[in-house]
């Protein structure tokens, strides 16, 4: 084993160190289980082998002892496996369960900044896949294993003081069934296996393309070429499957063999025994049994091990993602942030690359309290970085930003961000009630300060249309609301956070005209009273929410004149 | 509930049961050579017990060395031989016979939702669904590679064994086969009352990971709201209400294979006990009762193995119904268009709708009683709110839709009699949002014309203005774009499919969905003068939400809510103070 698997199980068994006791009950339940299967087996062997002895010789025998064990045997195998199935279950899913919330814990200072390339809730979805996964590393390895593991060593013990020498060749035969054999299969299956995942995400990649994609396909003729690609990935995901399920089948077959030779082999040792009159004849019956029983919590562990390398590179990803290092480290203790405070950014230059392009090259732009700026520039001119450094999300590498006189290094991320109210082009709205959606940043708000906010927002005719009023899930990916309605209820969520400054981002992009105009006066509400950056390509409509207008372009601020003149300018 | 009530069973359960039967019969062979295997099997495992039998009765009571059983040991190395094959056999032809049906299953999938169309994919199923339909896949797999082979071996392993179990002895083989059908009668019932508990526990885990995949997709926004630490809370409790449910479930999935390890378990000790007295007694053989006793617990081991995979056969029956609502909905789409007359694609044709009507169907707006004529080398410009109807008349020049009524002429010709791939070939079709294939940009571009050479793909590039932003990206052309376009935002994305449609440059026919948004004013000011130019040689039809755009086309036509309420060149319709003008005044203003 690599040191990175090492360290990746150390990890996974760390995440269950709070449930140890259970998981250590669990294991002793199973252990318990699986020896009185085992010991069912050995003693009804050796107890019919007794009794057809005593038969055959008309003696006397104590039956009361073995056939009162048998029963007993029975119950506890039955009892011990539902207790040890519950409470490793449990352990388990407790366990997920804080990994769930502790990932996404994680998660929350990464984004944006460190997890741009995941930005997908696609690739989300399939953590929330890796952590389930992660249920085969203790539910299908840890407990089978270290069942099997304590089992056969307790048999061998047995063998060990009836026939040493059988003892041997069951440890022989294990080692070959439950260790040889499925790191065998594990390593011929790998490189198939994980070409497997591997074709098979392309895969579903292709199909998602032919389906979602079906429009542009047919448009541009690319529909027989795509499929064609389809099937070639197909036919190789078949072929990689058929692999991993032959060394699969192979490694399964296997074990039943290793048990067979096992048993010939404590057999050839076995019947000598008796024969030179070493062993008694009902204990032949009853290591027979024995050995053939044990190989029961043998044969699962293939199966387990084929799925290992898949369990762990979930792990894997699992823990990369949640050991990213956050681009941020909060100040211990934070400058509290000013109330009413001044924007500087101070020769301020950033990049999302190491070797990257610099989004923002050297910008000096310095916002009083109250001032109400317009930025303009052609996409790509760097004003959403502008918005992405204000905010804390990203790092600059050159110059700093200022709130008032202090840096953002010294200020708390989260009590900056309470300062600062966004609107932007995508609102992103959760599929909670419209009341939840709202109360987002401020949850203590009254009804009165609600009723203000929703009403300032011209939001009220759309809450007076909802079947169920504030209460009204607004579905997944708010899919119930239009474009213009997610932008009031965004609005009304800045208004409701109620903070100095305002930045509106393309706050009409995207709109038609007519639904644009609905929004201005809502907006204006909004900007009243506040320092406002609105942000822009187009500045028209917007045109009465600011007095200055800020042209940035390649990441530099070109000039700064008042709307008048810009206007002027551009009618020009 | 009513615990025996097949009533009970969901009409959808039903018919996934249903399907899953009809699918199995096209792989009937694979499924039979499957069950002779399991057969073969089971006839080994009585050979070998019955050896077994023997060897040990041998060493018992004669006190046989091993060099005096060889042959019987010998039989023995040569059954464990045998078994191995089978068991590879088994397994084998199980697998073999479910991924050719997967395969088979995955193609005819694939056609079936082709057969929605765009729009119907677009309307009928979210993303979601499509990738629950590709996943369904394998879960099908499943059901067949394992589940089935594992069910006819509950059912023949027992049987078989009971042929030879009777004539050994007659009491052990009654307990058992008494016994026996105890565990699958338990295992139903038990079954039932998990059966709602376990519904209860699949919508948490729906809630849980949706609330997940809310919580992750909009983690920006929560952080920008200060909010992230409640959201955390709130997935706390979700989580932890979800593990409460499934430990519900699992308590009454384990008490059903409770039920079944005990009856298994305490059969077995009732035949050894029953075995032991009867030999005390010397009523029974001990090569017999050996016999038995090792028979015993396989007598179990298949009904054991189907309830570890009852999960694999859930999965299933989940899946097959929403493969089967597919094949539903595919039956009942509208037919292709199958139409052959050649389309003439070396001059702009002249495009006529007569009287059109498109109903409204769930999403997407509908059109009615519709006139008007695209000229060739004019440009006309389509204009009107959102949701009047702009993207449906596109729709229905691209052939994704037949008009429920009136007649699409393209010179003169039914488009539903025409060759649509033909017609199509010769289009250059800007969409309102693209979806962007896995691949690098070049590939994305070169869907449109795989022949587009170096030079074309540059100018494609230069007009709509996707230079400027590959300029920014470290691999330039050979940018990898990745699932929905990771890495590219609303504008650039706007861009792509501007360049994608620019490539073709032999199309004729020009369909623009909106192509100047999300442009700065520069960028719109040089593609409109783009447009403008290339209107000379071609029939171009653009929708636009802005009218200044429209101005400078050659007609222009105004619709609203599915009907043409005014068209006419630009400076007319300005002038006689109509539906254009009025909106031209309010984005003025």
């Amino acid at each position: 084993m690599s040191r990175s698997t090492v360290s990746t199980v150390r990890r996974l068994l760390s995440l269950l160190y709070p449930q140890r006791r259970w998981m250590l009950g669990g294991a002793g339940l199973a252990l318990l289980a699986a020896l009185a299967a085992v010991g069912l087996m050995a003693v009804s062997g050796g107890f019919i082998a007794a009794m057809a002895l005593a038969g055959a010789a008309g003696l006397a025998i104590n039956y009361y002892t073995p056939a009162a064990a048998i029963r007993l045997f029975a119950i506890v195998r039955s009892a011990g496996r539902y207790g040890e199935r519950l409470i490793t279950h449990d352990a388990t899913l407790r366990g997920l369960s804080r990994l769930r919330v502790w990932l996404f814990r994680r998660l929350i200072p990464l984004a944006p900044a460190r997890l741009s390339a995941l930005r997908s809730a696609e690739l989300f979805a399939r953590l929330r896949a890796d952590v389930d996964a992660l249920e085969h590393f203790y539910l299908a390895v840890l407990v089978p294993g270290s069942v099997a593991l304590l089992s056969t060593t307790a048999a061998a013990l047995v063998c060990l003081a009836l026939l040493p020498v059988a003892a041997g060749v069951l440890l022989l035969g294990v080692v070959l069934a439950g260790v040889l054999a499925p790191l065998w299969v594990q390593r011929r299956a790998a490189s198939d296996a994980a070409r497997f995942v591997l074709a098979g995400a392309a895969l579903r990649g292709l199909l998602l393309d032919a389906l979602l994609g079906q429009a542009e396909l047919l448009a541009w003729g690319g529909v027989a070429a795509h499929s064609r690609r389809i099937e070639a990935l197909a036919a190789e995901l078949d072929a990689r499957r058929s692999r991993v399920e032959l060394f699969e089948a192979l490694g399964s077959a296997l074990v039943g063999l290793c048990a067979q030779l096992t048993l010939l082999g404590v057999l050839l040792f076995a019947l000598t025994a008796v024969h030179r009159g070493r062993l008694s004849p009902p204990l032949l019956v009853l290591l027979t049994l024995l050995v053939l029983s044990c190989f029961e919590f043998i044969a699962p562990l293939t199966e387990a091990l084929a799925r290992w390398s898949a369990t762990l590179t979930s792990a894997e990803r699992v823990f990369g993602l949640a050991e990213r290092a956050p681009p941020f480290r909060e100040p211990r203790p934070a400058t509290p942030v000013p109330s009413r405070p001044a924007i500087v950014f101070e020769g301020v230059g950033l990049r999302y690359e190491d070797e990257g392009p610099w989004a923002l090259e050297d910008v000096d732009l310095t916002l009083a309290p109250g001032a109400r700026v317009a930025v303009v520039g052609p996409s790509g001119a760097g004003k959403s970085s502008l918005i992405a450094a204000l905010l804390k999300f990203y790092p600059v590498q050159r110059g700093r930003v200022l709130l008032g006189d202090q840096p953002l290094a010294a200020l708390d991320g989260d009590a900056l961000r309470r300062r600062i109210a966004v609107i932007a082009q995508q609102t992103v709205l959760f599929n909670q009630s419209l009341l939840e959606n709202l109360l987002l940043a401020a949850p203590q708000a009254s009804a009165e300060q609600i009723e203000r906010a929703v009403n300032l927002a011209q939001l009220d005719a759309f809450v007076a249309s909802l079947p169920q009023g504030y209460d009204t899930v607004l579905g997944e990916g708010a899919a119930r609301v239009s474009g213009g309605e997610a932008r009031r209820i965004s609005i009304a969520r800045a208004l409701l956070q109620d903070a100095p400054v305002l930045v509106l981002d393309e706050p009409t992009e995207g709109l038609d005209a007519h639904t644009a105009r609905g929004l201005y006066a809502a907006l204006s509400s909004a900007a009243r009273e506040r320092t406002v950056l609105l942000i822009t390509h187009r500045l028209s409509g917007l045109a009465q929410l600011v007095e200055e207008v800020v042209i940035l372009a390649d990441g530099r601020v070109r000039a700064r004149v008042p709307v008048e003149e810009y206007l002027a300018s551009e009618r020009s | 509930m009513n615990a025996l009530g097949a009533a009970d069973t969901p009409p959808a359960d039903r018919r996934a049961a249903e399907w899953l039967r009809r699918e199995a019969r096209l792989i009937r062979r694979p499924l039979l050579r499957t069950g002779l295997f399991t057969a073969l099997l089971a006839l080994s495992l009585v050979a070998q017990a019955w050896v077994l039998a023997a060897i040990l009765t041998a060493g018992v009571f004669e006190r046989a060395s091993f060099a005096q059983l060889w042959p019987l040991c010998g039989a023995l190395l040569v059954l464990a031989l045998l078994r191995f094959v089978l068991n590879l056999g088994a397994r084998r032809s199980a697998v073999h016979g479910a991924q050719q049906l997967a395969g088979a299953l995955r193609a005819r999938l694939l056609h079936e939702a082709q057969a929605l169309g765009p729009l119907g994919l677009r309307g009928n199923a979210s993303g979601d669904l499509l990738t629950r339909l590709v996943d369904g896949i394998e879960a099908v797999l499943g059901y067949f590679a394992r589940y089935l082979p594992q069910a006819g071996a509950a059912v023949l392993v027992p049987l078989l064994l009971a042929v030879f179990i009777f004539p050994a002895d007659w009491l052990s083989g009654l307990v058992l086969v008494l016994t026996a059908p105890l565990i699958p009668l338990f295992m139903v019932l038990v079954g039932r009352a998990a059966a709602r508990a376990s519904e209860q526990r699949y919508a948490q885990l729906r809630r849980l990971g949706a609330a997940f995949v809310d919580a992750l997709g909009g983690l920006v926004t929560l952080r920008q709201l200060g909010a992230a630490e409640r959201c955390a809370a709130r997935l706390e409790s979700e989580s932890e209400a979800y593990r409460l449910l499934s430990l519900e479930v699992l308590r009454v999935a384990f008490l059903s294979s409770l039920v079944l390890e005990f009856f298994a378990m305490v059969s077995i000790a009732i035949v050894a006990v029953l075995i032991g007295f009867r030999l005390l007694w010397g009523e029974l053989a001990l090569h017999d009762g050996l016999f038995v006793l090792l028979l015993a617990p396989e007598f179990y081991l298949q009904l054991r193995g189907l309830g570890a995979l009852r999960h694999t056969r859930m999965d299933a029956v989940a899946a097959a119904e929403q493969l089967a609502t597919l094949e539903t909905e595919a039956a009942a789409a509208p037919a292709h268009f199958a139409g052959a007359t050649a389309v003439r694609c070396d001059r702009p044709p002249e495009i006529r709708l007569e009287r059109v009507t498109y109903l409204h169907r769930g999403r997407g707006a509908g059109l009615h009683e519709c006139s008007l004529t695209i000229r060739p080398a004019q440009l006309t410009a389509l204009v009107g709110p959102s949701g009047s109807g702009k993207s449906t008349l596109l729709n229905l020049l691209l052939g994704f839709v037949a008009p429920d009524q009136g007649r699409i002429l393209l010179d003169g010709v039914d488009l539903t009699e025409c060759d649509v791939r033909q017609w199509r070939d010769g289009i250059a079709w800007v969409p309102q949002s693209t979806h962007v294939f896995e691949g690098t940009v070049r590939e994305n571009l070169l869907l449109a014309n795989g022949e587009a050479d170096a030079a074309a793909v540059s100018r494609a590039l230069k007009t709509s203005g996707l230079a400027a932003v590959l300029a920014r990206l470290p691999h330039g052309e050979d940018t990898v774009l990745g699932e929905r376009g990771v890495g590219l935002s609303g504008g650039q994305l706007q861009r792509l499919a501007l360049a994608r449609a620019l490539v073709r440059e032999r199309a004729r026919v020009w369909l623009l969905d909106e192509p100047t948004a999300h442009l700065d004013r520069d960028g719109a000011r040089e593609l409109q003068a783009s447009i403008r130019a290339a209107a000379a040689s071609r029939t171009v039809l653009m929708a636009v939400h802005r009218l200044s755009a429209a101005r400078a086309a050659d007609w222009v036509v105004v619709l609203d809510g599915g009907r043409v309420v005014e068209q006419g060149p630009p400076e007319h319709l300005q002038r006689t103070g109509g539906a254009f003008s009025a909106l031209l005044q309010a984005e003025l203003s």
